[in-house]
C-alpha cells in the first residue's frame, strides 16, 4: 500500500468505512475513555508550532503488514503468521490472548477485545458476512481486507483472467475521498503501488527498527 | 550425638505438628477468605472478560505479568540455598534448606498461574503444550512464551522432587513417632523407606545430581522469563543485559522472603534453638552482595540508555525518572538499595531484625522494580500518538493479594503437615547448635573466664 | 523373611557388631545396617558406594536431548509457517527447547533411577524397627539358618547393646 501524505485531508473516511467493513466492535465512550476503542486503521493527527502559527500534520496508520514482522515470531500458537503473499495473517481461532503481538508491534496496530461485541438493534443488521466477528480474548487488526482480496481473486479466476492493477480495493481505499491511498501488487512492477513506493517522496514508517513495513508514506512537498 | 540430644531435635521439629493452637486455625480462615476472594475476582474476570482489569491499548501487560515475574523470581531462593549451598559444602545451610525449597515449589505454582490468568481466553491456556492436536498445529517453538512453558514446567518438576527426595527420610520419621490415620499416611509417603547404607548412598548420590542439575535450570528460567521482554523491540526492553538483571533480581528477591519465612517460622514455632542469629548474617551477607549487584545492573542500564540517547528509549527513561512513574521508582531505589545497604553492611544492624526490615523493603522495591520495567515502556512505546496511562483496577489489586496470602496459606499449611527444619540433614551436621558467631564466641569465652 | 537383630545406641557398637557378625563368619550381603544418618565416617557405611546413577543421570540427559532436537524439528517442519522472516528451523530458538528437555531428562532419569535402585516403594516385607528414628543403629542378619541363630544372638549380644529382637 502506498499513502500520499500530501493529498491526506484527515477526513477520517477510511476509518468510518473500515469499521463498516469489517465488523468493528464498538467501545463506547467510556470504554473508549479506557483505552478499549478499536480502530484497525487510524488517522494520527500530530500539531507543530504555537498559534496561530500552528501546521496539522495527518497520518493514517494501519496494519503495516511487515515482512521481518516483530508480531510473527512472539506468537505462541502461530495465529500471527506470514502468507505466501506477504500477508500479516491474524488467524482469530487460534488466538488465545497473550497480547505479546500488541505489545511487540511497535506501529500499535494491534487491538485486544476486552469484551464480547455488543450491537444494539438494529446496527448489527449492516454487518459484514464475508468477515468473522471477533469473540472476546482475541487480538485483530487490520488485514488490507483480505476478504476482498480473496474475493477478487476468485472472480478473476471464475473469468479465466488476469487480475487488473487496481481491481481489489480495500475499504479505506475505496472511501478515501482524496484518493491518497493507493492499493495493489508489489512483486507487479509495473502497478501503481510499486510506482508509488520508489517515488523520491517515499519512506517507511520506523524504519530503523528493521520490520521492513510494506507500506510507503510519500511525504508532504510542503 | 546421644540418643538424648537426638530425642530432643525429634520432639522439637515434631512438635508444630502435634501441637496446634486456635490462632493457626485463625490463621488460616483468614487467609483462606483472602484466596477465595481471589479466586472469585478471577472467576469475574473470566465471565466478564479483560474489559474489567485495567489493561489498556498500549499497555496490555501490567498487574499479572508483574506478579507472575516477581513470584517467578521469589522462587530462586531455593535453588540458591538448597542446591548451590549444598554443592559448596557450607553446612550453616542446613537447618535452611527445607525453607527454602518450600518457598520455590509454592512460588512457582502461584507464578505459573499468572499466564493463565493473563490469558484473553484461559480455557483455550493448553494450547501451550506440544500435544498432536486434531487442529493438526503444534505450538510456536520460536515464542519465548513457549520457551516459558518447558522451561517453568522443567523447574517445577525439579524442584518438587528436589523437595520431595530428602523428605524420604522424614517421612519415615514421622511414620514412626506419628499415631492413628496420621501414621497410615506417612507410612505411604515414607515408601517403605529403612535407612539401609545403599539406601542413604543413592539417596545422597541424587541429591548431588539435582543439586547440579537445578542450578542451570533455575537460571535458564528467569533468563527465559527475560526474554518475554528482550525479545521484542518495546523501548527499554529490547536489553541485552536483561537476562542476568533477571536472574540477579531473582536470586536478590528470593534470599530477601527466605529472611522472611525464617524469621516468621522462628518465632511462631519456637525454632530459636535451630535457626540461629548466624543464619540471618550469612543470609544478610548475601542479601548485601545481591543487592550491590542489583544496584550495578541497574545503574550500567540506565547509564547505557541515558548515554545512547535514543529518542523512543529517553521518552521511557525520563518517565521513570522524573515523570508520572517517578514516585515509584525512587521508592523502589529506597527500598531496593538505599536503606537496606546500611542495615546490612553494619555488623551491629545485621541483626535478625535488621535483616527483617531490610527483606520487607526489599520484597516491596522488587515488585515495583517488575511493574516499573513493564508498564512504563508499554505506556511509552515508539509512536507518540499511541502513548496511554494505566490504572490498576480492582480485580487486579485483589487477584495481586490474594496470591500473596495464598503463598501464606500453603507455607502454613505445610509446616502444619511436614516438619519445616529437615530432621536428619540437621542431625548429619553433627550438632543442633550451629557454629556460634564471633559475639557469640566472645561471650561464651568471657562465661567460661569467670567460671572459677 | 526371617531376622534376628541388634539396637545399638552409638556407632562405635554397631561398627564393633558388624566386625564381631564377620569373624562370625557371616557373609557381607547378609548383614544389613539400618540408621536415622548416614554415618559416612564408619566402615559399615563404606559398602555400596559405587553407584551407576551419575552415568545414568547423564544417559537421561542425552535422550532428553533428542527429544528436544526431534520435537523442534519435527514439529516446525511439518507445518512450516513463515513467522517474522525467521528461518523455519533455527537453532537459537530451538536450543532453548533442547536444554530444558535434556535438564529434564537428567532429573527424571536421577528421581526413577533412585527409587527403582533403593526398591522404593516397597512391597515385600523388610527388617526395621521404629527404635531406628530414635536414634538407634541396628544391626541385622537376614535369614539366618536355624541352627546359626543361638550363635549370632550371643555374637550380637556380646557388643553391649540394649536388645536383640527376632523377626519370624
Amino acid at each position: 500500500m502506498a499513502v500520499d501524505l500530501d493529498r491526506c485531508t484527515g477526513c477520517e473516511a477510511c476509518v468510518t468505512a473500515c469499521r463498516t467493513e469489517n465488523n468493528i466492535r464498538i467501545a463506547g465512550p467510556e470504554q473508549s475513555a479506557r483505552g478499549r476503542a478499536i480502530a484497525w486503521i487510524r488517522v494520527e493527527r500530530y500539531y507543530e508550532g504555537d498559534f496561530p502559527d500552528v501546521r496539522v500534520k495527518f497520518r493514517p496508520v494501519m496494519c503495516q503488514q511487515c515482512d521481518a514482522a516483530p508480531c510473527e515470531p512472539v506468537c505462541p500458537t502461530y495465529a500471527s503468521h506470514h502468507t505466501d503473499e506477504g500477508l500479516n495473517a491474524q488467524v482469530y481461532n487460534r488466538c488465545i490472548g497473550t497480547r505479546y503481538c500488541a505489545n511487540a508491534c511497535p506501529y500499535s496496530v494491534r487491538f485486544f477485545n476486552f469484551g464480547n461485541p455488543v450491537w444494539d438493534r438494529p446496527l448489527e443488521l449492516p454487518l459484514n458476512p464475508d468477515v468473522s466477528v471477533r469473540e472476546v480474548g482475541v487480538v485483530e487488526k487490520c488485514t488490507f481486507c483480505v476478504q476482498r482480496i480473496n474475493a477478487g481473486k476468485e472472480q478473476a479466476k471464475a473469468e479465466n483472467r488476469e487480475l487488473q492493477d487496481g481491481e481489489i480495493k480495500p475499504a479505506c481505499v475505496q472511501s478515501c475521498p482524496a484518493s491518497a491511498l493507493v492499493f495493489g501488487d508489489l512483486n507487479d512492477a509495473e502497478s501503481e503501488v510499486s510506482r508509488l513506493s520508489r517515488s523520491s517522496r517515499g519512506t517507511k514508517l520506523l524504519e530503523d527498527l528493521g520490520t521492513l513495513p510494506k507500506v510507503t508514506y510519500l511525504q508532504r512537498q510542503f | 550425638m546421644d540418643l538424648a540430644t537426638e530425642r530432643k531435635i525429634n520432639e522439637d521439629l515434631l512438635r508444630p505438628l502435634r501441637q496446634t493452637s486456635v490462632w493457626f486455625f485463625l490463621l488460616i480462615a483468614g487467609l483462606g477468605i483472602i484466596v477465595l476472594a481471589g479466586v472469585g475476582s478471577w472467576m469475574y474476570q473470566i465471565w466478564n472478560g479483560l474489559a474489567v482489569a485495567g489493561i489498556r491499548w498500549p499497555v496490555f501487560w501490567a498487574f499479572y505479568i508483574t506478579n507472575f515475574v516477581f513470584w517467578i523470581g521469589i522462587s530462586h531462593a531455593g535453588t540458591l540455598i538448597s542446591a548451590i549451598l549444598r554443592l559448596v559444602n557450607a553446612t550453616w545451610r542446613r537447618p535452611v534448606t527445607r525453607c527454602a525449597e518450600v518457598i520455590t515449589v509454592f512460588a512457582l505454582m502461584i507464578g505459573a498461574m499468572f499466564p493463565i490468568i493473563h490469558l484473553g481466553r484461559p480455557w483455550l491456556f493448553f494450547w501451550l503444550i506440544p500435544y498432536p492436536s486434531e487442529r493438526q498445529i503444534w505450538p510456536n517453538l520460536r515464542s519465548p512464551l513457549a520457551w516459558d512453558f518447558f522451561a517453568i514446567s522443567t523447574y517445577l518438576t525439579g524442584s518438587t522432587l528436589f523437595l520431595l527426595l530428602p523428605l524420604i527420610p522424614d517421612f519415615a520419621l514421622l511414620r514412626d513417632q506419628m499415631r492413628g490415620w496420621r501414621k497410615r499416611i506417612y507410612a505411604v509417603l515414607a515408601l517403605g523407606w529403612q535407612g539401609t547404607t545403599k539406601q542413604w548412598h543413592r539417596l545422597e548420590a541424587a541429591m548431588q545430581i539435582m543439586a547440579i542439575a537445578i542450578v542451570p535450570v533455575a537460571v535458564s528460567v528467569h533468563t527465559i522469563v527475560s526474554f518475554d521482554f528482550s525479545m521484542s523491540s518495546v523501548p527499554m526492553w529490547h536489553s541485552t543485559v536483561f537476562g542476568p538483571y533477571f536472574v540477579a533480581g531473582a536470586i536478590f528477591s528470593g534470599i530477601a522472603a527466605l529472611i522472611l519465612a525464617m524469621a516468621v517460622l522462628r518465632k511462631a514455632l519456637h525454632l530459636e534453638e535451630y535457626l540461629h542469629p548466624v543464619h540471618f548474617q550469612n543470609l544478610g551477607k548475601l542479601l548485601l552482595m545481591m543487592s550491590l549487584l542489583w544496584g550495578y545492573f541497574t545503574f550500567a542500564e540506565r547509564l547505557t540508555t541515558w548515554y545512547g540517547n535514543n529518542s523512543a528509549e529517553m521518552a521511557v527513561f525520563w518517565e521513570t525518572q522524573t515523570g508520572a512513574y517517578s514516585p515509584l521508582f525512587w521508592t523502589m531505589v529506597f527500598c531496593n538499595f538505599v536503606i537496606p545497604f546500611p542495615l546490612l553492611a553494619i555488623r551491629r544492624l545485621r541483626t535478625i531484625t535488621g535483616t527483617v526490615i531490610a527483606s520487607s523493603l526489599i520484597v516491596v522495591g522488587m515488585w515495583l522494580e517488575r511493574f516499573l520495567i513493564i508498564v512504563p515502556s508499554l505506556a511509552t512505546k515508539h509512536l507518540p500518538y499511541a502513548w496511554g496511562a494505566y490504572r490498576p483496577q480492582p480485580v487486579e489489586i485483589m487477584i495481586t493479594v490474594a496470591t500473596f496470602a495464598a503463598m501464606v496459606l500453603l507455607y502454613a499449611l505445610f509446616a502444619k503437615a511436614v516438619p519445616i527444619i529437615s530432621i536428619w540433614e540437621l542431625k548429619v551436621g553433627g550438632h543442633a547448635q550451629p557454629v556460634l558467631t564471633p559475639e557469640e564466641q566472645e561471650e561464651q569465652r568471657e562465661l567460661w573466664k569467670a567460671r572459677p | 523373611m526371617k531376622a534376628i537383630y541388634g539396637l545399638y545406641s552409638d556407632p562405635d557398637s554397631a561398627q564393633h557388631a558388624v566386625e564381631s557378625l564377620r569373624r562370625a563368619g557371616v557373609a557381607d550381603d547378609s548383614i544389613s545396617v539400618l540408621a536415622s544418618q548416614p554415618y559416612e565416617e564408619y566402615e559399615f557405611s563404606h559398602r555400596y558406594k559405587q553407584t551407576w546413577l551419575f552415568w545414568i543421570a547423564a544417559g537421561g540427559g542425552a535422550l532428553g536431548l533428542w527429544l528436544g532436537l526431534g520435537l523442534a524439528y519435527l514439529t516446525e517442519t511439518r507445518w512450516p509457517l513463515v513467522t517474522g522472516g525467521m528461518p523455519i528451523f533455527a537453532w537459537w530458538p530451538n536450543i532453548i527447547i533442547m536444554f530444558e528437555l535434556t535438564m529434564l531428562g537428567a532429573i527424571i532419569a536421577t528421581v526413577v533411577s533412585l527409587l527403582v535402585m533403593t526398591e522404593l516403594p516397597t512391597i515385600r516385607c523388610k527388617v526395621y524397627d521404629p527404635e531406628v528414628s530414635q536414634g538407634k543403629i541396628l544391626v541385622a542378619v537376614e535369614n539366618p539358618a536355624d541352627g546359626e541363630i543361638s550363635t549370632l544372638e550371643r555374637t550380637l549380644k556380646g557388643s553391649g547393646i540394649t536388645e536383640v529382637r527376632r523377626v519370624t
